[in-house]
């Protein structure tokens, strides 16, 4: 039986605790009082997964059988999550492969011919051939690939985009045109997190500039309570809204599925557990990957990490109708990462580890690493934020990890042109977001190499909005200085002096609470 | 030169963070709800039988006792009261240190010493086998459940095979030194046995070997023990206004302890016995207070000269 999440209140008993920062972790002495917030333990994952996605296609919610769908001479489409998710990369086979393998199967039972299979990248990066092999799996990249039926979209393809309409509030919905014209389309999900999935799926992982551009911006994205609530989360009812025009076209299957919390295989395993719980054999795999750390070279450090493939487990699998899929997908997901955590505190101290969605088998810039920190985790929570309005947020990283040329060309120049002027995402957003967004050369960039879209780091930018204006102090810890001044922030090289620097915002002894990710958690913060 | 440095500093780092060599702790607010279960009794019969008393005999004399004195100085008071009284008898003290047991049993005659089996508490002495059997051999300690519900048996077992016992009702050893709340353990067993209750005080071994520390300070500090006027339940008396005499009684040897006898009995005459818990100040004047071992100036001769 898996244990629940739980606060823990840092007292004389407590070793120090792991705190990721970027390509590595220290072992943090918190002050007396503090709360931390544990994830759940993994809950049971599903023994027979490939039994387990034959029942979810055959006795779907609220749709017919997956079967009965498939028709000879049918269009069908499968879609499919980027890279992006899950993190880290699954270890092979994953998910995805093993349901769009049965999907085939029941396909070319059927006498479907017309099939084509597209990554939802919508503005990320194109993935790499050896990337698109390890989402699918060997054999339905060597039937389709070749032939070019297995692609990542590209949301500049104007030929191939289709203009569905607007919403009742104006929004335009252009997605793929070969989605849009499906006579079936199948979209295969990994529900990481509680913001993934949904109408979020097909609406913005097949969607172009022109339609994403209605909510990801600041003005949404300081509104969205958070964004990891579907339910309070402005950027989710503009795609839900968008999400039912598209049910008009076309019909949707989509398939979603959830992980337990093992995102770290041996012997990085000590990082899930409670530290307290270490062994003998936990305390030496922690001081030898620290000290293989400390001496290895930047590149073997940046392998050691990247290289890490999770071994999650599938806890749970729905398919059929996008709405009633994805009420299950958010109970399963809440089940794994839900804590309940009483009360706001003044600050807020979250480690950003080596890895997030924009990063994968890349560098975490400064502004992802601040998308991470106060976009992803500070908006983990449900309810209340952690830390209260005017409060501090104190995060671990070095911020000097540089920027990866061939993925995040347009963040360089984000970086040195726009933060420079400004970092305040309304002003930046609305005096260059249309001169990034249109830039020929980044557009040429992400149509044939492997870089993000041109408007992508701002994206980024606004995803930690809300953060920004919630909080009145953001302070990096053990961060290069030049680069949080560059981003509007503050830093310190320890949390001792972190606090000292937050105390005319919080005052000398304010209340703490560390969230204690990764594993993923979502704060149910009661007030 | 850096690496090396940074790995020696981590290994100390995770030494102490996870505590190396000692008792792992769980942080309080992590520690598992447990449903209150029935204790296994571990039994310690052995220890007092014929075999058990003589291997006893020769730890305590030969190991214990000369470790102990070459650690510590010791100065006993009031032993007299045991000659007037036959055992067995309930001994209560107040608890600071683990050097509490060794300072009882060391001070009191050979033959009242052979004796005196010791109450310990269950979870703590008697978690593993090697703790229970070395506890159980070296200072003849029995187990008792402290967190509650029914007194195991053993007790009063021990009582009626005719074994005096060892009792710090506190339960637990003292955070700052100063003396805690009774239970109501010793009491029960007073007036459930009819049994006569020696009140003990000592004080120093906090000083010398507060929580935490598993070996006394160095310099050979000194320690005072006090034996006091036996107290008998009267008859038909319950626990409960039995317990608080017995606090009383302890009280006032502390009060001896620091003053003189005569005044003490004025004290308590009048009420006005200084209280055990010690003054409501600050934390670290507490503690501070009890870090001062006892020196045979601090206490006023019984005639001024």
């Amino acid at each position: 039986m898996s244990r629940p999440g739980f606060v823990l209140e840092v007292d004389d008993r407590t070793p120090p605790l792991v705190v990721h920062e970027g390509q590595g972790f220290r072992l943090e002495e918190f002050p007396l009082g503090t709360r931390v917030i544990y994830p759940p333990e993994s809950v049971p994952s599903v023994p027979d997964v490939e039994e387990a996605i034959r029942e979810a296609l055959v006795n779907p919610v609220d749709s017919e059988p997956l079967p009965s769908l498939l028709k000879p001479g049918m269009r069908l489409t499968i879609a499919f999550d980027d890279l992006s998710l899950p993190l880290p990369t699954m270890r092979a086979p994953d998910i995805r492969q093993r349901i769009i393998e049965q999907v085939l199967t029941m396909a070319a039972d059927a006498g479907v011919d017309d099939v084509e299979l597209i990554a939802a990248n919508a503005l990320h990066r194109r993935m790499t051939a050896a990337e698109l092999k390890h989402i699918v799996g060997e054999r339905v990249f060597r039937s389709f690939h070749p032939q070019g039926l297995l692609y990542n979209f590209d949301a500049e393809d104007r030929d191939n985009l289709a203009h569905l309409g607007t919403t009742d509030r104006g929004e335009d919905v252009e997605i793929s045109k070969r989605a849009a014209e499906s006579d079936l389309l199948v979209y295969v999900n990994v529900n990481l997190v509680a913001m993934d999935g949904g109408h979020k799926s097909v609406g913005i992982g097949l969607a172009s500039y022109n339609s994403l551009r209605h909510h990801h911006n600041p003005q949404t994205m300081v509104r969205s309570h958070s964004f990891m609530d579907h339910t309070k989360s402005h950027l989710h009812h503009s795609a839900w809204r968008m999400g039912r025009l598209i049910k008009d076209h076309v019909k949707v299957f989509q398939i979603e599925t959830t992980l337990d919390n093992r995102v770290f295989p041996s012997p990085y395993d000590f990082l899930m557990k409670r530290e307290w719980e270490w062994s003998v054999r936990d305390q030496a795999s922690m001081l030898a990957v620290r000290r293989g750390l400390s001496v290895a070279p930047k590149r073997l450090r940046h392998k050691m990490f990247h290289d890490i493939r999770a071994p999650y487990g599938l806890t749970g699998i729905n398919a059929g109708e996008v709405e009633a899929v994805h009420e299950r997908t958010i109970e399963a997901v809440h089940r794994q990462q839900l804590v309940e955590v009483q009360g706001q505190s003044d600050v807020l101290v979250m480690g950003v580890p080596y890895l997030g969605p924009y990063n994968v088998n890349s560098t975490m810039n400064p502004i992802l690493a601040t998308c991470m920190g106060l976009g992803y985790y500070f908006n983990s929570y449900r309810g209340q934020p952690v830390v209260r309005r005017g409060g501090a947020v104190i995060l671990y990283h070095p911020l000097n990890e540089g920027f990866d040329q061939l993925r995040h060309p347009s963040y360089v120049d984000f970086y040195e042109e726009v933060l420079a002027e400004s970092t305040d995402p309304a002003v930046v957003g609305a005096k260059y977001e249309q001169q990034f967004a249109n830039d020929p050369w980044y557009i040429h960039l992400y149509r044939t190499s492997h870089a993000y879209h041109g408007v992508h780091p701002f994206y980024m930018w606004y995803w930690a909005a809300h953060a920004m204006d919630h909080v009145d102090d953001v302070i990096w810890v053990g961060a290069d200085r030049k680069v949080a001044s560059r981003l509007g922030f503050r830093a310190a090289s320890t949390l001792g002096d972190a606090l000292e620097m937050a105390a005319d915002t919080v005052g000398a002894s304010p209340s703490i609470t560390y969230l204690h990710n990764p594993p993923h958690l979502i704060a149910d913060v009661k007030v | 030169m850096g690496v090396i440095r940074e790995g020696v500093e981590d290994v100390r780092m995770v030494a102490r963070g996870w505590r190396w060599g000692r008792r792992p702790l769980v942080p309080r607010s992590a520690e598992p709800w447990m449903e209150p279960v029935e204790q296994t009794v571990f039994g310690t019969d052995w220890a007092r039988r014929r075999p058990g008393r003589v291997a006893r005999e020769v730890a305590q004399k030969g190991g214990l006792e000369p470790v102990f004195r070459s650690q510590v100085r010791t100065h006993v008071e009031g032993l007299d009261v045991l000659s007037r009284i036959q055992g067995p008898v309930i001994f209560v003290a107040n608890h600071a240190s683990h050097l509490d047991t060794p300072l009882i049993l060391l001070s009191l005659p050979d033959e009242w010493r052979r004796r005196t089996a010791v109450a310990a508490a269950a979870d703590y002495f008697f978690d593993t086998w090697w703790r229970a059997v070395g506890s159980a051999l070296l200072f003849n300690t029995f187990p008792i459940d402290r967190r509650g519900g029914a007194m195991s048996a053993t007790p009063g077992e021990v009582l009626a095979d005719g074994w005096s016992l060892v009792v710090f009702p506190e339960g637990t050893r003292s955070q700052d030194g100063w003396t805690g709340k009774f239970r109501l353990g010793a009491a029960f067993l007073a007036c459930e046995y009819g049994v006569p209750v020696v009140p003990i005080a000592h004080r120093g071994t906090f000083a010398a070997m507060p929580r935490g520390q598993n070996w006394p300070s160095p310099g050979r500090r000194r320690l005072t023990i006090r034996f006091g006027e036996p107290l008998r339940p009267e008859p038909g008396e319950s626990p409960r206004s039995f317990a608080p005499k017995i606090r009383h009684a302890v009280s006032t040897l502390l009060d001896e302890e620091s003053s003189t006898w005569w005044e003490a009995r004025q004290r308590a005459a009048s009420g006005a016995t200084p209280d055990p818990g010690g003054p409501d100040v600050a934390t670290w004047r507490r503690v501070w207070a009890q870090t001062k071992s006892p020196e045979p100036g601090d206490r006023r001769a019984a005639w001024r000269r």
